[in-house]
């Protein structure tokens, strides 16, 4: 019981990084707010389902309805999955990113999420509507031949080597010519055209980068948790993620991490020790949980809005001194 | 063809209902310059504001009085409280954004254990029903449509004919030049957010009169439906939100007549996403109604 406990955090904890990293990389390294970061995450989970599934009119599934299933081996649901977060990011990012300014591209992100949602909610024969796809197989469970236990501790494992490719590869990016590039996006996107550099095209790769690290983040929830439904991908899961990388330190992999295990792994424990007091009506404990989180984003958002690890300035040798205020202040830009 | 007749009548209803709802939204963008994310969230909060009066038997069209002015109360408070601190350090407005989606989750959360997860009714949901050909409505809709108009009516006035609305152009068009000319335009957009809160709260009252029942998680799908109709008239601007709510009542209502009811606000998104590939400006290009003639 206590060591199925410790491998759920474990595996949340792992999930939580690896989608903050991708929504670091958008949000805090590239300024793309995306509003919609969870259904990436569900893409991939999907992908991932569907994927390793057989045909729904095996016996054991038959009770559910969706299309594919093509028990593919471990590796290539998960790829798929990231894939899948890939794939999905292009005609999202091709609408809300082209043209529009970008409060307006936060908010056709955000529709697009609550729509995506209603959508596969009412639409049963695609994704088995909104009670969601169940069963799923946890990734080689039938061919290692362990104790449950053994298992779970293996997933684990497998959960943290993919958080350390992750966070190579945000490494890499934001440490990149690339990445250099993203950030110069971020505080003056004129500034970054006049250059000749294509921001659209920018904001495109990162979208798309973004959206495949959020889908294998899903593929690995759902090989774990073995259902996956509308209910699990609601808009406010995206604002839970984006206090948590408001909270670590935007634009900063470190920070991000920080904020996966402080904001949504952190609140998902308080929840569940003060759950256990019985205080009040079942609903308030849950419900006071999202107050809170809005709390803290606009406590951070007011009181330090670059975030308990604020991200590092970066200089180069040799540069003049630039003063503390002119830069990655919430206040600067034009609208 | 009869079909589609009666689906038009629910279109007229449809879109008096998104047409209160965008013009409170929208004004709230062009003027104060601020995407309210938590309009639908007020707006329902309004609704079970008015649903509570109802309850103390008191008529719903007095409730919704009750719900405009909490709406324009609760809108107004907002503001002073939290954007306006926020706007006045210069936060840029894609935080502005998130600060306004945090305050939505944080209104339908406080609500959440207060008002409960079942949908509730006004009392007076039931109204005699009407033929006017292949239209039949209630009396609630008709009295709904005639309400929207009135209030259409009465913000063209308020924009076109007083000084105060000459004030909420200027005040859009350029802060900084109106403020210069001696315009108040810090209680100017006071008025703006108490305006809009009573619309807001007057849109809430009657788009949960006109669907029968409700629940405190219908904030979002509100706030949709006024989103789109806003964008597609060009955000800022309250007429091109009125045409836009034609738009999206009738085409929904028709789709829901054809298709399925269940795709309405997957239509409305539909639109909503032609019109930001298409014509990102929205309808009207230029800035219309709020920016200064010329």
């Amino acid at each position: 019981m206590n060591s199925y406990y410790l491998v759920n955090l474990l595996i949340f904890a792992g999930v939580d990084i690896i989608a903050c990293l991708a929504l670091n990389l958008q949000f805090g390294v590239s300024g793309v707010v995306n509003f919609s970061f969870i259904i990436f995450q569900a893409a991939g989970a999907y992908a991932a389902a569907i994927l390793s599934m057989p045909p729904d009119t095996a016996p054991d599934f038959s009770f559910q309805t969706y299309v594919g299933g093509y028990q593919l081996a471990f590796p290539l649901p998960w790829i798929g999955g990231a894939l899948a977060g890939a794939l999905l990011a292009v005609p999202v990012g091709l609408v809300a990113l082209r043209k529009l300014r970008s409060d307006y591209q936060a908010i056709a992100l955000l529709v697009t999420s609550i729509i995506a949602n209603t959508v596969i909610n009412n639409a049963r024969p695609l994704l088995n509507g909104a009670a969601g796809v169940a069963n799923v197989p946890q990734p080689l469970s039938d061919q290692l031949n362990v104790s449950i236990q053994t298992y779970q501790f293996l997933y684990v494992g497998v959960t943290a080597i993919c958080v350390a490719i992750v966070w190579f590869l945000a490494a890499r990016i934001v440490n990149s010519p690339y990445g250099r590039t993203l950030r110069a996006m971020r505080e003056n996107e004129t500034a970054v055209a006049a250059l000749g550099k294509n921001p659209t095209a920018l904001k495109m790769t990162i979208f798309i980068v973004g959206g495949a690290i959020a889908g294998l983040s899903g593929a690995i929830l759902v090989g774990f948790l073995q259902v996956w439904a509308p209910s699990t991908w609601l808009y406010p899961e995206t604002i839970i993620l984006f206090a948590a990388v408001i909270v670590g330190g935007r634009g900063n992999n470190v920070g991000a991490i920080l904020g996966a295990l402080l904001v949504p792994l952190g609140f998902e424990e308080v929840t569940r020790l003060l759950g256990r007091m019985n205080i009040g009506p079942p609903t308030l404990i849950p419900a006071l949980e999202w107050v809170c989180i809005g709390l803290l984003i606009l406590g951070f958002l007011w009181f330090r809005p670059k975030g308990v690890v604020p991200e590092q300035r970066r200089v180069f040798p040799g540069a003049p001194a630039v003063e503390e205020e002119t830069r990655w202040v919430v206040g600067k830009g034009a609208r | 063809m009869s079909l589609l007749i009666a689906a038009f009548g629910f279109g007229l209803v449809s879109m008096s209902v998104i047409a209160l709802a965008a013009v409170g939204f929208t004004m709230q963008f062009g003027i104060t310059n601020m995407i309210n994310l938590a309009y639908g969230e007020v707006m329902i909060t309004s609704a079970f504001f008015a649903y509570y009066l109802n309850q103390a038997h008191l008529s719903i069209w007095i409730a919704m009085l009750g719900g405009a002015a909490f709406g324009a109360v609760f809108s107004f408070l907002i503001n002073r409280f939290v954007y306006a601190p926020f706007q006045r350090r210069g936060t840029v407005l894609i935080y502005m954004v998130i600060v306004s989606l945090a305050v939505s989750l944080m209104i339908a959360n406080v609500m959440l254990p207060i008002v409960g997860y079942f949908s509730v009714s006004y009392r007076e949901r039931f109204s005699l029903l009407l033929h006017l050909g292949s239209i039949a409505l209630t009396i609630n809709q008709i009295a709904i449509i005639a309400l929207a108009v009135a209030v259409m009516l009465a913000v063209h006035a308020l924009l076109r004919y007083t000084r105060l609305g000459k004030a909420m152009r200027a005040t859009a068009a350029n802060p900084m030049l109106a403020r210069n000319c001696g315009i108040p335009t810090q209680r100017v957009i006071d008025l703006v957010w108490l305006i809009t809160g009573a619309l807001c709260g007057f849109a809430g009252v009657v788009a949960a009169l006109d669907s029968d029942s409700f629940t405190i998680a219908s904030g979002a799908g509100f706030l949709i439906t006024a989103l789109a109709a806003a964008v597609l008239g060009g955000a800022g601007q309250p007429y091109g939100a009125m045409i836009g709510a034609v738009i999206i009542g009738l085409v929904t209502e028709l789709s829901a007549a054809v298709w399925s009811p269940d795709y309405k606000q997957v239509v409305a998104f539909v639109i909503l996403v032609l019109v930001m590939v298409l014509r990102p400006q929205g309808l009207l290009a230029r800035r219309g109604a709020l920016a200064a003639a010329g």
